[in-house]
């Protein structure tokens, strides 16, 4: 009876293969396909594990020998050099791996599935998903998105990878009364204002506690929202969230190379009321007149970017620079079609996938800091894949990029923004 | 999804729930979801093609489906058959209706699709790169969600 409900709940089903006389499974779901190959393509300079590329009917995909990536006994292939494949596809590509010999497809049910045991000697634990019997025979299940995916195995430190491990193994060394006192400061400003400290804001934090430190004596934690918000004040970049002088879009403007034209797409993620939106369109206008300007504007709070598409301006807190692009409407002075046709708002969370075009510009200021540091990663890899090289990022004021070798610095009196390499 | 398409979908849903129930309509706070999503298991789809490209779901659960359809058509329905399941398309319909007819007038194109129906339990609806935008409308015959998901032409 118990056997019968059992086989009713099979909810996951394996591959099951041996590798130096053992059984291992994977799951299905990543199994694209089970074939036989020979003759790979060799590649030069590749790990030793790497057996080559195969042509999968088109498709280039690389063969990685199993038994040779995690160091077991191989066993010699007896049938001319004929390997057995598994094809996976994985989230973000398709590889081939070899095994000695598939067995077959076995279906259990997952709560039957136990946690690898730590001691664990011939794979490395955190590539196993678990252990399962199933007829007399024990499979060890492994995570093939762990091993191969682009997913970083779950590490302690949750530092963005991006910066080299040792500015993080050396402040574990020197964990002195300093770095704890800092540490409740990031966590405190993390509760209240989901700002979070990563290698973008790292440098101006350390500055910013010294400062903090003579200013308050010993009395240096935050205590609740009000402290909070005064330590990070003097984090924000000139003119954010309102308006840009002229002068401060001028020196913006002076990294951005004469001659462009055609489309010039713009990204502004973190856009709020629209303001800084408003003050791109019009530097780029009056910077680059000929491009066909459109700006991709987004925020996720509503209330404050659903008043950004038909803003009234107040005349007085505009500098002369935006007359031009200012017309007088129904219900007082708003920027002129051109300008709002220039400008996409969107309601949008930028941790969600993101469509964009091409990009010659990003002003993304005070944005990144607020966002959990996993998704400070997917940020940066966004802006590596839909940047031009040669496009500008303009950051806040504090802040700096992740990979800090994808870019060129570019300064000019005071204002700071990045060039892509 | 641009700025000026959410408030035409709210206030066309807002209004026609109300006008064919004729009960009070409760607007919960509208949020965004990721691309893949569980339906609640009764969905009304209809596409929108033109200036831009998406969808409209309104979606509910069964319960909620036969309540609906039970005042519209002022009879008592018990269970999801035919006259259910045209009811909600042609409620679907209205909604997204009115919403591209508020939109024409503040100069967007849209053309729709014939609505569809689906029904069922588990089911998952995904598009690729767009994210959703959903307005929760709460009655007394459950809770209604309209899930818009809309992506500019570029």
């Amino acid at each position: 009876m118990k056997q019968t409900e059992e086989q009713t709940r099979v909810d996951f089903k394996m591959i099951t293969f041996t590798l130096a006389g053992k059984d291992y499974g994977i799951d299905i779901m990543k199994v694209k396909e089970i074939s036989k190959a020979t003759k790979f393509t060799f590649v030069p300079n590749a790990a030793p594990f790497v057996k080559g590329v195969y042509n999968l009917r088109g498709d280039i995909i690389s063969v990685i020998d199993l038994s040779i990536y995690f160091n077991l006994q191989n066993t010699e292939v007896e049938n001319d050099g004929i390997e057995n494949m598994i094809i996976l596809r994985l989230e973000e590509h398709v590889i081939a791996v070899i095994v000695d010999t598939i067995d077959k497809v076995v279906g259990i049910t997952s709560e039957n599935i136990q946690p690898p045991h730590p001691l664990f000697g011939d794979v490395n634990i955190k590539y196993i998903s678990g252990v399962v019997e199933n007829e007399g025979r024990l499979y060890v299940i492994f995570d093939v998105e762990r091993i191969f995916g682009n997913e970083e195995p779950v590490e302690p430190i949750n530092t963005a990878d991006f910066r080299t491990q040792e500015s993080t193994v050396s402040t574990a060394v020197n964990a002195n009364k300093e770095d704890v006192d800092i540490g409740f400061i990031e966590e405190t400003l993390i509760t209240f204002l989901s700002f979070h400290s990563s290698p973008v804001n790292q440098v101006w934090i350390r500055n910013r506690f010294e400062a903090w430190k003579k200013q308050k004596g010993d009395n240096i934690q935050l205590v609740n929202e009000h402290d909070a918000e005064s330590y990070l004040a003097p984090f924000s970049s000139p003119f954010s969230g309102t308006f840009w002088s002229n002068e401060y879009a001028e020196k913006v403007a002076s990294f951005l190379s004469e001659g462009h034209t055609g489309n010039f797409y713009v990204w502004n993620p973190g856009c709020g009321s629209g303001y800084e939106s408003y003050s791109i369109a019009c530097m780029v206008k009056n910077k680059l007149p000929s491009v066909h300007l459109k700006i991709v504007a987004h925020d996720n709070d509503l209330i404050r970017i659903s008043t950004a598409p038909g803003l009234v301006v107040p005349q007085s807190s505009l500098e002369s620079h935006y007359d031009r692009f200012l017309t007088e409407g129904k219900k007082g002075i708003q920027f002129n079609k051109e300008i709002k046709d220039a400008i996409l708002f969107e309601y949008h969370d930028i941790t969600h996938d993101n469509t964009l075009p091409k990009l010659d510009l990003v002003v993304m200021r005070e944005t990144v800091s607020y966002l959990v540091p996993d998704r400070q990663n997917y940020i940066f890899g966004v802006l590596d894949e839909m940047m031009k090289p040669g496009s500008l990022l303009v950051l806040g004021a504090n802040e700096e990029p992740l990979n800090p070798d994808a870019w060129n610095k570019v300064e000019n009196s005071g204002v700071a923004a990045y060039k892509k390499k | 999804m641009r700025v000026e398409y959410i408030n035409p979908f709210v206030e066309a849903a807002y209004n026609i729930m109300h006008e064919v129930l004729q009960t009070e309509i409760v607007r919960k706070d509208l949020y965004l979801k990721k691309t893949a999503q569980p339906v609640l298991g009764v969905a009304a789809l209809v596409g929108l093609a033109g200036d831009v490209e998406g969808r409209v779901l309104i979606d509910m659960n069964q319960s909620t489906a036969t309540k609906i359809a039970s005042t519209m058509n002022g009879e008592e329905l018990t269970e999801m058959d035919e006259l259910v399941m045209a009811t909600i398309t042609e409620l679907a319909n209205m909604i997204t209706a009115q919403a591209v007819t508020k939109l024409f007038d503040l100069g967007f194109k849209f053309d729709l699709t014939p609505p569809s129906i689906f029904t069922g339990e588990n089911m998952q609806v995904s598009n690729s790169n767009v994210e959703a935008l959903i307005v929760p409308l709460e009655m007394p015959q459950g809770l209604v969600e309209i899930n818009v998901a809309i992506r500019e032409r570029m």
